[in-house]
């Protein structure tokens, strides 16, 4: 990789005016997408400013019905957490399928979402669960903070503390892996919130996107069969040479169902 | 540069690293522990697998300055007073290395899949071993290494 | 010499604990570091290349580019052909630069090598070569390379059709397929893919100026062919080279030959006077390391009115990539003319084969190196026969098998087939696989929601015969009188330091931990091949046999005199030599360790034996569900029965055939080298693109074998390092599509990804 200067930062007000004055250094969490990123040679960061370790960004907890995880909270300390299984164990669930052992040592929640890779997991259980980012500056309700392929609503400099999680009545995550890189080929995430059925599906398309139709017939019905008679238009979604968009739209469906499926299981 | 002080093996280390280098990079070619393999760039073959504060990660995917006061232990520190670990009697046991180059990262993955899971099913396993890829073995006979030490009473 | 051995290997203790030595973890004194770059382009003219800008670069040395490598009289990679194709022609060879000059014809292609203080440093410089390129159009398909007005991508090579070959006689099958009541034909093609051995190509060389040598320390299979292949490309004396080879992580046959990279540092070590590593990332792997496979197969089969075999015609048009490997040609022709009848007596066959060069990385042998490929060519085209004619796809084959009686068996091309029982073969696999019962678990799978189908292959391959005449074993004594076994062959995971030395050790009746086999030792020289096609155990190691007998005779007079009786007084047996009626003995390792220290030792000795191809066979079955939703197909049962003759050791036989069936595995379902048609960009660079199998999936294979000896060795062996391969590549491929036959789906091309074959069931559904 290109040479960098690595700084620990020591609070997180200092890691936010660092980045803030300096537009070419970059934060590092766990590094899961970062370093690999950086090996390649795909970015030159002048600084990476290492928050990982930074106790604001640190906790699991269950406080007023939320579920609230510091951003530098790894995958593996989500999917083990007794607190997780017993309040939201969908998204222990999901956790335990990103990537694989070693990565989930590593990799945080903050900054899958920061990243929005459109093929990640944990977006769709932000979207479907309504979560709310709690940045150093803001709270941003999850409708409005994924905003397209690796695109947030995140300013120069913001940085996420923590994610608060409102606990549904009940929740699924049904995942279909990518066959080479194992991420989401499709993923989706259903939730009985208090605000209806929510559907986020990731995986499929350009950015993670909730399924309107599946969430008015689900509403309606909450039953896997509800979603018979609705298609996914195979037109934006993601094709490669693993599969087309007309299969991704099938499994957008079919991932869909299973996660239905298993809700009404749990 | 930056000044680290990493344990690894049990034995401690003071080096002057570019910030630059990578844990892995820092094992073989300045504490000449090449037992860690490089066997990709992109994070999926598990070759480098090692044990930093107790917890399996790769090492081609972390810089040595996060590794800044850790504990690190790799294959070459696996053996205990010239006794093997069990993990490493089981792969011996049921054939589950052939040309060896997937191996350390393997039974670094492996003791760190029984340590959180005594008693893994198989597909607690295959799900344990995601991380890590095997070209010569087909998997069949580490799938085996990994029930015995499961089974070996201790 | 079929006594179980334990599982523990002697190599494993090195290896579980860190203490290998692979290529890259060599380090020498004051050694530089290259880094290459490549090629980002399928097909162009280098217009323009200036290296300064790298060369003041902090920490670079040196930059070299094609004139380089032109200056140095390197430009003549080696070619293992030895054969002449139709009318007499020889093979048209593509010139291969060590790094290009003037042109580039695939992308990964070495352009230029960059050395320097470190690795990061030369890395760092890489950026700073300034080259221009003007583009050409790209051909990365056999059929655009051989289209009319196709881009050229060697001058002297036209239409980029090296070679034309046929195996035959195609009167007799255009008569047989006259008269044939049934035709079955198929395109079965063969995928392009990349053998990824764990370990990423690496190498230290340095140069020593007082002798004018080369030390080199690289990936292999065997240092014979490597060092000689060195030699042709550089010019440089064999006695000049010396291959310091270790640990291989893995080969396949990838690492059999000299890449060009090593020899651009040749010429960096030599002028710059300090030893020059490189290490390759696996990016740079899947851009440069040969290819596999890759050949576009189309195969009709003639039946009679009893289902009969009549005759086979096959067409073979070898995508070789854009330049020529040592094995890639060889073993794309010669391999699949040899068993082109499959295991079934079929009295006419024909094959024409055409060698195609691409814009694409080139392609060399691959586990199996074309016997994969016919042996599913032929086991597709007999399952959809057994479709087309409604005929129970084992009773064709049974029909069809060479009998037992008719062996050795002369095929109508090339091949002589060994005693082989192709009937007990199948026989084993139907019970152990439960044939017959198969019809209610597909019921089973139905109310579950899957498809379920179960698949078969009856296969052969012949061996590799070797490239030298001959393999020789050396057995020296140490100083401290220890039992050492020299030989040129390097195994890359095939366990030789315990087979060979266990069969030293059970010939000679000592334990088997005093023998230490040493492969691929500089400085011992011996005629012997690399290992690659199956052939070290029945080769060298048949030797290991012959030169312990010749142990056992070299040292009776020498036992003889130590008891002060007459040779002929005395038997050998468990180790020691007898007296005959008396109480004398000797131990021969004991006698060994009285005369240690003495130079020569009186015991060392070199044997020799020759050993051709041999046969080894067998029946695989596999059942697997496809889940309609999804296009998943998961494994739920293999069962494998193989004749690798004598069996010398179970564990590295069973390691060998799990091993082998999960790369076929891999092609049937995932991997696929791809390149963009349009662009000639590789599409599939990493292992985030590039299908892998990992654990689970395949869970478990049932083995089984079946040995009919071999007599055309004294091990009474047959090669088995390829055989799971050979086997799983159509056995899969039969068992998916017989799930999907109930749809109405009749072939499908690997790979059967879930992409495909969820769009091949939404076509096959009902309007």
């Amino acid at each position: 990789m290109f040479e960098f200067k690595y700084l620990q930062a020591k609070t997180l007000s200092e890691a936010g005016a660092f980045v803030a004055a300096n537009p070419d250094a970059k934060l590092l969490a766990g590094g899961m997408t970062l370093i690999p990123t950086l090996k390649q040679r795909l970015a030159q960061p002048s600084h990476l400013v290492d928050i990982g370790g930074l106790p604001e960004l640190q906790g699991i907890e269950v406080k007023d019905g939320r579920l609230v995880l510091g951003a530098a909270t790894r995958h593996q300390e989500v999917a083990a957490s007794p607190v997780v299984g017993k309040a939201l164990p969908a998204l222990a669930y999901l956790a335990a399928q990103i990537g694989d052992p070693q990565v989930r040592n590593r990799g945080t929640i903050g900054g899958s979402v920061a990243n929005n890779d459109p093929a990640a997991d944990y977006p769709a259980a932000v979207l479907a669960l309504g979560a709310t980012i709690v940045t150093t500056r803001r709270e941003i309700a999850a409708d409005d903070f994924f905003q397209g392929m690796f695109s947030t609503a995140l300013e120069e400099g913001e940085i996420i503390v923590r994610l608060s999680f409102p606990l549904p009545q009940r929740a699924a995550y049904m995942k279909f892996p990518h066959p080479a890189s194992g991420y989401a080929m499709t993923g989706v995430f259903v939730a009985e919130t208090k605000t209806g059925i929510r559907v986020a599906v990731t995986g499929a398309g350009p950015g993670v996107f909730r399924w309107s139709d599946a969430e008015s017939a689900l509403a309606k019905k909450l039953h896997p069969a509800a979603l018979d008679a609705l298609a996914v238009a195979a037109d934006d979604l993601n094709e490669d040479i693993h599969a087309t968009r007309e299969y991704r739209a099938n499994l957008v469906k079919v991932m869909a169902k299973r996660a239905v499926q298993k809700l009404l299981e749990n | 540069m930056t000044k680290i002080e990493i344990t690894v093996n049990g034995a401690r280390h003071s080096r002057e690293v570019e910030d630059r280098t990578l844990l892995v990079d820092l094992l073989r070619d300045q504490l000449g522990l090449t037992g860690t393999h490089v066997g990709c760039d992109t994070s999926q073959c598990g070759c480098c697998t090692v044990h930093v504060n107790g917890r399996a990660l790769k090492s081609c995917t972390m810089l040595a300055v996060q590794a800044n006061g850790a504990e690190v232990v790799t294959i070459e520190g696996m053996a205990q007073g010239g006794k093997l670990h069990p993990v490493q009697q089981a792969f011996t046991d049921c054939h589950a290395l052939q040309c060896g180059f997937c191996t350390p990262g393997m039974i670094m993955a492996v003791t760190a899949l029984l340590r959180d899971n005594p008693h893994p099913s198989d597909e607690e396993i295959y799900h344990g071993l995601e991380g890590n890829l095997c070209r010569c073995t087909g998997y069949i006979n580490i799938v085996k290494a990994v029930k015995q030490v499961a089974q070996t009473p201790r | 010499m079929t006594e179980p051995h334990a599982a523990n290997r002697r190599e494993d203790l090195r290896l579980i604990t860190g203490r290998g030595r692979y290529a890259a973890d060599w380090n020498l004194p004051g050694q530089l570091h290259a880094c290459f770059l490549r090629s980002d382009r399928a097909h162009a003219e280098i217009v323009a290349l200036d290296a300064g800008p790298a060369l003041k670069c902090r920490g670079v040395v040196a930059v070299y580019t094609g004139a380089d490598a032109i200056a140095a009289g390197y430009t003549q990679f080696p070619n293992l052909m030895t054969f002449k194709g139709r009318s007499g022609a020889e093979i048209l060879k593509p010139a291969r630069p060590v790094l290009a000059a003037g042109k580039v014809r695939f992308v990964g292609e070495t352009v230029a090598m960059v050395v320097a203080e470190s690795a990061l440093a030369a890395q760092d410089a890489l950026g700073a070569i300034v080259i221009e390129y003007r583009d050409l159009p790209p051909v990365v398909t056999t059929q655009d390379a051989l289209a009319a007005g196709a881009s050229q991508l060697h001058a002297n090579i036209p239409g980029n059709l090296c070679f034309e070959w046929e195996s035959g006689d195609a009167a007799a099958v255009a008569r047989a397929f006259a008269e044939a009541a049934h035709v079955t034909r198929l395109k079965p093609i063969t995928t392009r893919v990349a053998p990824n051995p764990m370990e990423p190509r690496a190498c230290v060389i340095n140069y020593d100026a007082a002798s004018d040598s080369y030390d080199i320390y690289s990936p292999s299979q065997g240092i014979n062919m490597l060092r000689r292949q060195f030699s042709v490309l550089t010019g440089v004396p064999e006695e000049k080279l010396r291959l310091h080879l270790h640990d291989t992580g893995g080969s396949f046959g990838q690492r059999s030959a000299v890449y060009p990279e090593y020899a651009a540092q040749m010429i960096a070590a030599k002028q710059l006077g300090r030893p020059v590593k490189w290490v390759a990332s696996r990016s740079e792997c899947f851009m440069s390391d040969s290819h596999g496979r890759a050949i576009d197969i189309t195969g009709e089969l003639a039946l009679d009115r009893d289902g009969r075999f009549l005759a086979a015609r096959y067409e073979f048009d070898c995508d070789m990539g854009a330049y020529l490997t040592p094995t890639g040609c060889v073993s794309h022709l010669r391999n699949p003319a040899t068993c082109m009848t499959g295991v079934y007596r079929i009295p006419a066959l024909y094959g024409s084969f055409r060698v195609v060069l691409t814009n694409t990385v080139p392609v060399a042998a691959y586990r199996g190196a074309g016997r994969p490929d016919i042996a599913y060519a032929v086991e597709r085209l007999v399952d959809q026969a057994a479709t087309e004619l409604n005929i129970d796809r084992d009773e064709l084959r049974r029909r069809n098998f060479i009998p037992l009686d008719a062996f050795p068996y002369k095929t109508p091309t090339m091949g002589v087939y060994e005693q082989s029982d192709f009937a007990g073969c199948l026989d084993k696999a139907l019970k152990a696989a439960d044939w017959n019962g198969f019809a209610p678990r597909r019921a089973a799978a139905v109310k579950r929601g899957k498809l379920r189908g179960i698949g078969m292959a009856t296969v052969i391959e012949g061996t590799g015969a070797g490239i030298y005449p001959k393999d020789q074993i050396a057995i020296e004594f140490d100083a401290q009188g220890r039992l050492m076994v020299y030989t040129v062959s390097l195994s890359q995971g095939q366990s030789h330091e315990t087979t060979f030395a266990a069969i030293v050790a059970q010939t000679l009746g000592v334990a088997p931990e005093a023998v230490t086999l040493r492969q691929s030792v500089q400085g011992k020289e011996l005629i012997g091949n690399h290992t690659g096609g199956s052939r070290s155990l029945v080769g060298a190691g048949s030797v290991c046999k012959i030169a312990a007998q010749k142990l056992i005779e070299q040292a009776r007079p020498l036992a003889a005199e130590e008891l002060e009786l007459e040779p002929s007084q005395l038997d050998y047996a468990a180790g020691a030599f007898r007296q005959r009626g008396g109480e004398k003995m000797i131990g021969l390792l004991d006698l060994a360790r009285r005369h240690a220290g003495r130079n020569p030792h009186p015991l060392n000795l070199v044997a020799e034996g020759t050993v051709g191809s041999t046969f080894p066979n067998g029946c695989h079955i596999a059942e697997v569900e496809v889940d309609p939703e999804t296009g998943v197909t998961e494994i739920v049962s293999y069962v494998a029965v193989d004749d690798c003759g004598n069996v010398i050791n179970h564990s590295v036989v069973e390691g060998q055939i799990h091993g082998g069936v999960t790369q076929g595995a891999g092609q049937v379902f995932g991997e696929h080298a791809m390149y963009d048609r349009g662009s000639g960009q590789l599409l599939t660079g990493s292992f985030s693109d590039y299908f892998m199998p990992r654990a689970g999936f395949i869970r478990d294979i049932k083995m089984n074998e079946h040995p009919v000896p071999s007599k055309l060795n004294v091990l009474g062996a047959k090669g088995v390092g390829e055989s799971g391969c050979t086997a799983s590549l159509p056995t899969l491929a039969n068992a998916t599509l017989d799930a999907l036959r109930p749809l109405g789906i009749q072939h499908l091309d690997m790979p059967l990804t879930p992409s495909k074959l969820w769009h091949a069931m939404q076509a096959a559904k009902p309007e």
